[in-house]
């Protein structure tokens, strides 16, 4: 009988492995969706006459009285139904605020809006054939989601024009500045949240433990060493440190995170393929994984292993995100930002009073700091659709309009939020919490809502800022621009990946025996992969990009 | 009299029953982990990993799941509703289409039988597939899509007619034939009486498919009163993977994600139903899977 399941079931996977396989590659069939219905609407747009349309432009907001000369009338005669296309779940009162917004959306741009959740099932190719069918009018899109591919491929409308006839408004609140880092081919195809914000990885470590035990701050290797031996020594029971492997091709194992702390290059979108660059000279790439450096660091690896830092059989634990919450260990390296580190603190607050909580980014110590991409929370209007114009001015007024701007990130006044006497969001339901349309996209500097233990994080950014600003390129994260296309070198990748499994996670994981053999056979067997094909290929589109940007 | 056993015989049965013990074992263990931690406290499970027996034993996890049912109980209504349907219309179809295809007197049998065999091997793709059910058939967001492209497998339309072939000779479809019987009345009055254990069969595989169907609620589900119960589970567990990785790159608010023992526990309720439903078809089920497949 299990032998039937075992049937069904391995059927349906390989049903859904086909399928994840056949969606990767459907970048290419994108134009297949067309602009066909462009052309058409623009036509019968430019048919009509403007007496209707001025009708309309008295009721638009007074938004729109800045710029009104230079552009053209949009179009408001047809009332149109759009989809925008978020992420995650969707939260109980959907229905409640859309109405809400619709009714406002409605009066002004005689549009509704309708948000479709892809729910993280397989979203990747859910995402892929939304884009296939024009199933959707406004799109969220992220550098980690694949924007620069997908805007190469011309899924998404280019903006620059219809910026200026359309969203004059939205224009000069998101600026040229971080419309600029939009650009892909020398086109805007999104328009990027307005809140910069710093997810700066770094070291999250328990103070006060630090403090009980007279422990260094644990701000470069060594100190780290010495307050991890500290803890290991007054508490013989305590976990030290949770890692588990890691997919990509940066880092194979959680705890070599910590290099970061000396190479700004060792990051969640760092450099790939063994290859690191200074923040300063980023065109300059050279070779780590072939280096006497990651032999010296292989071995530190090792000796924490040796230490007891994590426990040997940390490869196939499961990650727990929980576990510093809960006291599990004691210090963590990897997958941190400073929002984490904030609610860390919330949490201790609430649960454990005694404890507490401090941050270490690693910009802190390497001078290297930057705000988010502008691609890291963005949104794109589809290409094909019949109302791309429509779409980018519900954009513009659910971005630049403070009341449409509250209602869609934070649900309706009095029923889902309030302000307090500080001005702070206070949460009221659950049926509608913080952002729950997960429209992060959406998000505008100046009209944004803060909880109180937001006050910490600013106080964090500011910081940060400070020293973002003093970098070559201020506040750029140079490194998340950048979109690799790998199409040409799959084969290759995905051996390189193999081997990383195999033989870097090991060595990461400081449980080999022998490091310099086996780092030793961990370069002959990366190099049978391809690895020379890789980087090459790599490196040839980072030159390109740091030619285009200007990161020289 | 007692015949006594030939020590090579006595030898062979010691190795059947550990090796089938064994296996039988390996796909038990499994199962008794998930129920043991969907019993223990989160907490244990974190700081002891997994255990056969569960230790600090509560019934947390099924409270929390309880506590706001409405979620997990929508969703079983709609599987419920979609493998009940799904079932019996499917059956309806595969038998019909099976009978007509394993009468001789049906000239063009061969050329129908082959398009039906080469949709086994070739098939569109999945774009195709749902551009043709969103764009063209404008069914995203339906329930009706959650249980229509499901119906017939090639497969099991194959099982089917050669099941009724062989279970039913041409000479009493004749024999009925000179007694004036239509085919209606064959397929209702003599062959369905004999098929009982071709249908439990096919059944069971039609309502196991649709039990355990989650693909269809990710593809085409705009909503999530319309998802199937493997889909709201699955989800769920993606849902804590993803926000985890994406807290990477943005901040988001902090969203209660399920404990590990809510996770299991949700197993436990999702799977129950399906496991009562085999005693009652297995009977039927292996003297149906082995009349089909052997002398296919």
């Amino acid at each position: 009988m299990s032998k039937m399941m075992g049937g069904l079931s391995r059927r349906d996977f390989m049903k859904g492995m086909m399928v994840g396989g056949v969606a990767a590659g459907s970048a290419g069939l994108l134009s297949a969706c067309g602009s066909r219905q462009t052309v058409s609407e623009n036509l019968s747009a430019s048919e009509e006459t403007l007496e209707e349309s001025a009708s309309v432009s008295t009721s638009e907001s007074t938004q729109k009285e800045t710029a009104a000369e230079s552009t053209h009338e949009l179009d408001t005669s047809e009332q149109v139904n759009l989809i925008f296309y978020v992420m995650g779940d969707a939260p109980a009162d959907e229905v409640v605020v859309e109405e809400a917004l619709n009714e406002i959306l409605l009066e002004r741009l005689n549009a509704t809006i309708d948000f479709q959740f892809s729910s993280w099932t397989d979203w990747t190719s859910k995402y892929n054939l939304t884009l296939t069918s024009c199933g959707a009018d406004l799109i969220y899109v992220a550098n980690w989601m694949d924007y620069g591919t997908f805007a190469n491929s011309g899924a998404f409308a280019e903006l620059d024009e219809m910026l200026d006839t359309v969203a004059p408004t939205l224009r000069d609140t998101v600026g040229e500045y971080y419309l600029d880092m939009m650009r892909v081919g020398g086109k805007i195809y999104g328009i990027p949240s307005t809140w910069s914000e710093y997810t700066c990885p770094g070291v999250r470590y328990r103070e006060d433990l630090r403090q009980a035990y007279d422990l260094p701050v644990p701000d470069s290797l060594e100190n780290i060493e010495a307050y991890l031996l500290g803890v290991q020594e007054n508490m013989p029971d305590q976990v030290l440190m949770t890692a588990g492997s890691l997919d990509g091709f940066q880092i194979s194992f959680a705890a070599a995170s910590v290099f970061n702390i000396k190479y700004p290059w060792v990051t969640v979108n760092g450099l790939p393929y063994g290859l690191g660059a200074d923040y300063d000279s980023p065109s300059e790439v050279y070779d780590y994984w072939f280096s006497d450096d990651f032999v010296e660091d292989m071995k530190l690896m090792k000796k924490w292993a040796d230490l007891g830092f994590w426990s040997r059989s940390s490869l196939s634990e499961a990650n727990n995100s929980d576990a510093f919450a809960d006291g599990l260990n004691v210090l963590e390296v990897e997958g941190l930002n400073p929002s984490k580190y904030v609610s860390s603190v919330t949490t201790f607050a609430e649960d454990h009073p005694d404890w507490s909580a401090a941050y270490i980014a690693y910009g802190e110590v390497t001078g290297v700091m930057y705000a988010g991409h502008a691609t890291q929370n963005a949104t794109a209007v589809v290409h094909g659709t019949a109302n791309e114009e429509r779409a980018l001015a519900v954009l513009e007024l659910l971005m630049t309009d403070e009341e449409v701007n509250r209602l869609v990130q934070y649900g309706i006044e009095g029923v889902h939020y309030e302000i307090d006497g500080d001005g702070y969001y206070q949460g009221l339901s659950d049926n509608f919490t913080y952002e729950a349309f997960n429209t992060w996209n959406l998000r505008n500097a100046d009209y944004r809502l803060y909880g109180e233990s937001d006050d910490l994080l600013n106080e964090l950014f500011a910081k940060y800022e400070e020293i973002g600003n003093q970098t070559k390129f201020p506040n750029v994260d140079i490194y998340s621009g950048f979109t690799e296309d790998y199409s040409s070198y799959s084969a290759e990748r995905s051996a390189v990946a193999n081997v990383m499994g195999q033989y870097l996670v090991p060595l990461q994981a400081g449980l080999v025996d022998d490091v310099e053999a086996a780092v030793t056979e961990f370069r002959e067997k990366i190099t049978e992969a391809g690895i020379e094909t890789c980087r090459k290929g790599f490196q040839e589109q980072w030159n390109a990009y740091c030619e285009e940007y200007g990161y020289l | 009299m007692k015949i006594k056993k030939a020590k090579t015989t006595i030898l062979l049965e010691i190795i059947c029953y550990v090796v089938l013990g064994v296996s039988a074992l390996a796909c038990v263990l499994p199962f008794i982990i998930i129920i043991s931690g969907s019993l223990t406290d989160n907490a244990t499970i974190l700081k002891e990993g997994y255990s056969i027996l569960p230790k600090n034993i509560t019934l947390d996890a099924y409270l929390t799941i309880f506590k706001a049912p409405q979620d997990i109980l929508q969703a079983y209504k709609m599987t419920l509703f979609y493998t009940i349907v799904g079932t019996a219309v499917g059956l309806l179809m595969i038998t019909l289409t099976a009978y007509v295809l394993s009468r001789k007197a049906f000239k063009y049998r061969n050329e129908v039988s082959f398009i039906i065999y080469f949709t086994s091997i070739f098939g569109g793709g999945t774009i195709p597939w749902y551009l043709m059910y969103t764009n063209v058939l404008n069914l995203k967001g339906t329930t009706f899509v959650m249980w229509f492209p499901g119906l017939m497998s090639p497969f099991l339309v194959i099982l089917m007619r050669t099941f009724i072939a062989n279970s039913v000779p041409d000479a009493i479809t004749e024999a009925a034939t000179i007694d004036g019987a239509g085919h209606v009345d064959i397929f209702a009055r003599i062959v369905m009486p004999v098929l009982k254990p071709g249908l439990a069969t096919v059944g069971l595989f039609l309502a196991l498919g649709y039990w355990n169907d989650w693909y269809r609620s990710s593809m085409f589900a705009t909503s999530s009163k319309t998802w199937e119960l493997q889909y709201y589970l699955y989800d769920l567990l993606n849902a804590t993977t993803a926000l985890k990785q994406l807290s990477q790159y943005t901040s988001i608010a902090s969203v209660d994600l399920p404990t590990q023992s809510v996770k299991l526990a949700m197993a436990v309720v999702v799977t129950g139903p399906i496991l009562l439903v085999y005693p009652f078809v297995q009977r039927y089920f292996v003297s149906g899977i082995t009349v089909g497949a052997v002398k296919g």
